[in-house]
């Protein structure tokens, strides 16, 4: 539970930081238009090429006394010169001029107002320029007092930590590509967040690239129109993330519910911009929630901190800070997205280690078949009598017992081995039992495909059984039979005992023979496999099916 | 004399068949059996001496056998590569446990513990089974005050007053109860924790009494012995 405690903290840390950052840009310099609206409209003349001549009246109020020298930003389309009181202040871009074109200026300037001129009371702000592109988008022209420095210095401070997430964001990306790359798994769940980061990278770049390149004023749609189309991709893939982690049932449903959505939305809001990725946003945290709410609900690990993320997430973007609180949100998102990738790493690795254990358990089951006293001190016994009553005999069953000694050691490391080197196991392992047990044991095999490969010892564990369940013939032998059958979508094993079993008192005999067999079906094939034994009038019958992938 | 060999390794089964047979004598009768299930059969079919047993004591019934065949009245060596069971079956009650691999030495030796007559205590026994109609109960050996011998049968009197029959003779017995027990009579084993004094009765009559108060006859050719041991 720590873990969640620290999470919340990191992200109240953010908070707590954006909260200083509002100080930062609190106005220095209070002031009041003389028009009614804020912003001053239909100033354009009717021709393309005609100068527009706007004067705004403003009155200084206050201004902080250590504020240094008063800044002026304005904002608005075309290109124009700026006076204050009649005084050139600036310009932006170059107007249409006999035979010159227009050079488009961009859409947020500042100026720095004389210092002898910043005084306190009533002063007119003078804009002449011309806009040839984009009449059609009306739109006015705003004004904005402040000290120079402050002017300057808020987008520094906002940029800052934007910058700083978008880093934060570019580096997450470019590792979880690696990442993808690298990975034998190629989960799709690393890629999807791989390029989230990225895409998120992007946003914010796109979103605040505006402080540092000066786009002309006729290109000041394109910009938004890519945070828009990001903003849609974004929405998309985050609820698909949290889809494929949570495993969520119907997820084509949702997705394209959610496609359609966002569609609507791009259509009833075409043209403004901001309120298409305010909507975009909502839609997204609404399909996540609901998939974040039903993995709680299915008690999914993550499931509740995703669902905390997400509504603190609502939070901050409807409570806290209006302007960016949208990218506040989405980090929040993103993170809990990251700490949702990290559990699931956790888990991963955790199988991992697992399979190995496993494994080395597997192997070590193997290596203990030979030595365990049962087989060995018998086996022993055995020799002993065979080297004591006829040397020559004992010499056969020592060659045949090294024999299968030197198979053991060289598949004990393998999960899976050619089958003929099984059915050597096999074989060898016959001639010693029949050694031991004194009974004929007979060796037969049909349709045996010497390019296919067996988990080791298997077909080994099956015979050992046979060996005990079966009665000793009167005369003649027991005999085992292999064949394989090889059809369109699996593979077959068939061992055939023929002999007469014995009774057995109790149905425990398939204990850890048949563990062991079904241990190394799973360590190599999965689920894809299914194993059958069972008595029949000859003897016993053991098949082992193998399924193609499915 | 007849004697049972249960052994599902032929080789390992002809091995000990012939060791038998060589310590024995020819009229002793050899049966050969290849499973624990038809050796009980047998066993409830014939009467025997002796069951040369090879358990897998690894096994979950295991114990269940070994149970059942020491509350028995023959003697039981076990014969089993499971050597590191060896002193969860003396606790039972077996004669000798010998590990396979084995030779021709260890086998004697373990038939000598059967055919002397003395006491060669291992120390080690724990329970003895007794069979109660179809279930074996195991009677913890500190419970046991004396033992009395009661024609094919013996009585252990337990300290909660209590008396259980054992199918094995007062002569089986002692070879396997540890050296606490003491042959105080043709008819009576006593533990001797139990024994508070030895009575010496007008006419040349002796008797132990024990700590619960009750007396138990002492042989004569025993009384020299027994009166060495407790001063």
């Amino acid at each position: 539970m720590y873990r969640f405690a620290f999470f919340t903290a990191f992200v109240l840390f953010l908070f707590t930081s954006c909260k200083q950052y509002t100080d930062y840009v609190k106005s220095d310099a209070s002031y009041s238009y003389y028009v009614n609206e804020d912003r001053v409209q239909d100033y354009l003349g009717k021709s393309a090429e005609a100068v527009f001549k706007v004067q705004i009246p403003v009155k200084l109020i206050k201004r902080d006394n250590n504020a240094g020298p008063l800044g002026l930003q304005v904002n608005g389309f075309g290109a124009f010169d700026v006076y204050w009181d009649g005084i050139f202040v600036g310009s932006n871009g170059k107007m249409v001029k006999s035979g010159q074109p227009e050079v488009a200026g961009t859409e947020t300037t500042y100026y720095e107002i004389p210092e002898k001129r910043g005084n306190i009371g009533l002063h007119m702000i003078t804009i002449i320029g011309t806009q040839t592109q984009l009449r059609e988008a009306n739109r006015g022209i705003d004004i904005r007092l402040e000290s120079f420095l402050r002017l300057h210095r808020s987008p520094l401070i906002v940029m800052s930590f934007m910058n700083l997430m978008a880093g934060a964001f570019l580096i997450a990306a470019i590792y979880y590509f690696f990442l993808y790359i690298n990975s034998t798994r190629k989960e799709t769940t690393v890629l999807v967040f791989g390029i989230i980061c990225l895409l998120f990278f992007c946003l914010l770049i796109i979103e605040y690239v505006k402080f540092y390149v000066d786009i002309p004023y006729t290109q000041f749609y394109t910009r938004l129109q890519i945070v828009g189309l990001l903003t849609f991709a974004i929405s998309i893939l985050v609820p698909w993330y949290f889809m494929l982690q949570f495993d969520f049932k119907k997820k084509r449903l949702f997705l394209f519910l959610l496609f359609t959505s966002l569609i609507v939305i791009y259509i009833t809001n075409y043209g403004h911009y901001d309120r298409t990725a305010i909507y975009f946003s909502y839609a997204m945290c609404l399909v996540s929630i609901i998939i974040a709410a039903n993995a709680t609900f299915r008690k999914i690990k993550g499931g509740s901190i995703v669902v905390a993320g997400l509504l603190a997430s609502v939070v901050v973007n409807r409570y806290i800070f209006y302007d960016f609180g949208l990218f506040i949100a989405f980090t929040i998102i993103v993170l809990s997205m990251l700490y949702l990738h990290t559990i699931r790493a956790k888990a991963i690795e955790e199988a991992h280690n697992a399979s190995l254990l496993l494994s080395s358990r597997l192997q070590l089951e193997l290596i203990k078949k030979n030595i365990q006293p049962h087989f060995l001190r018998n086996t022993l016994t055995s020799l002993i009598d065979w080297v004591e009553e006829s040397p020559q005999q004992g010499v056969v069953f020592i060659r045949a017992l090294a024999d299968e000694f030197d198979i053991m050691n060289a598949i004990s490391e393998d999960t899976l081995i050619p089958i003929r080197q099984e059915i050597e196991l096999c074989r060898k392992h016959l001639e010693v039992m029949s050694f031991r047990k004194e009974v004929c044991y007979d060796w037969e095999e049909k349709n045996i495909d010497e390019n296919e490969e067996i988990p080791p010892a298997i077909i080994h564990t099956i015979i050992e059984n046979g060996i005990t369940h079966s009665l000793p013939p009167k005369k003649g032998c027991i005999c085992f039979c292999l064949s394989f059958t090889k059809e369109k979508n699996y593979k077959e094993y068939t061992l055939q005992t023929i002999a007469k079993n014995r009774k057995t008192r109790k149905e425990k005999s398939n204990g850890t023979g048949f563990k062991y067999i079904s241990a190394r079906l799973n360590e190599s094939y999965g689920t894809n496999w299914h194993f059958d034994s069972h008595e029949v009038e000859e003897g016993w019958m053991t098949t082992i099916k193998i399924f193609d992938k499915r | 004399m007849k004697i049972l060999i249960i052994e599902d390794e032929a080789r390992i089964a002809k091995r000990i068949e012939r060791m038998t047979r060589d310590f024995f004598d020819k009229e002793t009768g050899i049966l050969l059996c290849d499973s624990v299930e038809n050796g009980l059969s047998i066993i409830d079919r014939n009467s025997i001496d002796l069951l040369l047993l090879d358990l897998n004591l690894n096994g979950e019934d295991g114990f269940d056998v070994l149970q059942n065949v020491v509350a028995r009245s023959f003697q039981t060596i076990i014969i089993s590569a499971y050597t590191d069971k060896a002193i969860t079956a003396f606790g039972y009650g077996v004669l000798d446990f010998v590990g396979k691999p084995f030779d021709e030495n260890r086998l004697t030796q373990a038939f000598r513990r059967f055919t002397s007559p003395e006491k060669q205590p291992n120390g080690d026994l724990q329970f003895l089974a007794v069979k109660k109609g179809k279930t074996i109960r195991l009677v913890p050996i500190k419970d046991i005050r004396y033992i009395k011998g009661a024609g094919i049968y013996t009585e252990l009197h337990l300290s909660d007053n209590r008396i259980e029959l054992h199918d094995k003779s007062l002569e089986s017995l002692e070879k396997l109860l540890p050296s606490t027990f003491e042959r105080i009579h043709k008819s009576f084993i006593v533990c001797w924790n139990e024994a508070d004094k030895l009575i010496v009765e007008p006419g040349g009559k002796y008797s132990m009494l024990l700590k619960n108060a009750e007396l138990l006859p002492v042989g004569r050719s025993k009384y020299k012995e027994i009166r060495h041991k407790m001063i």
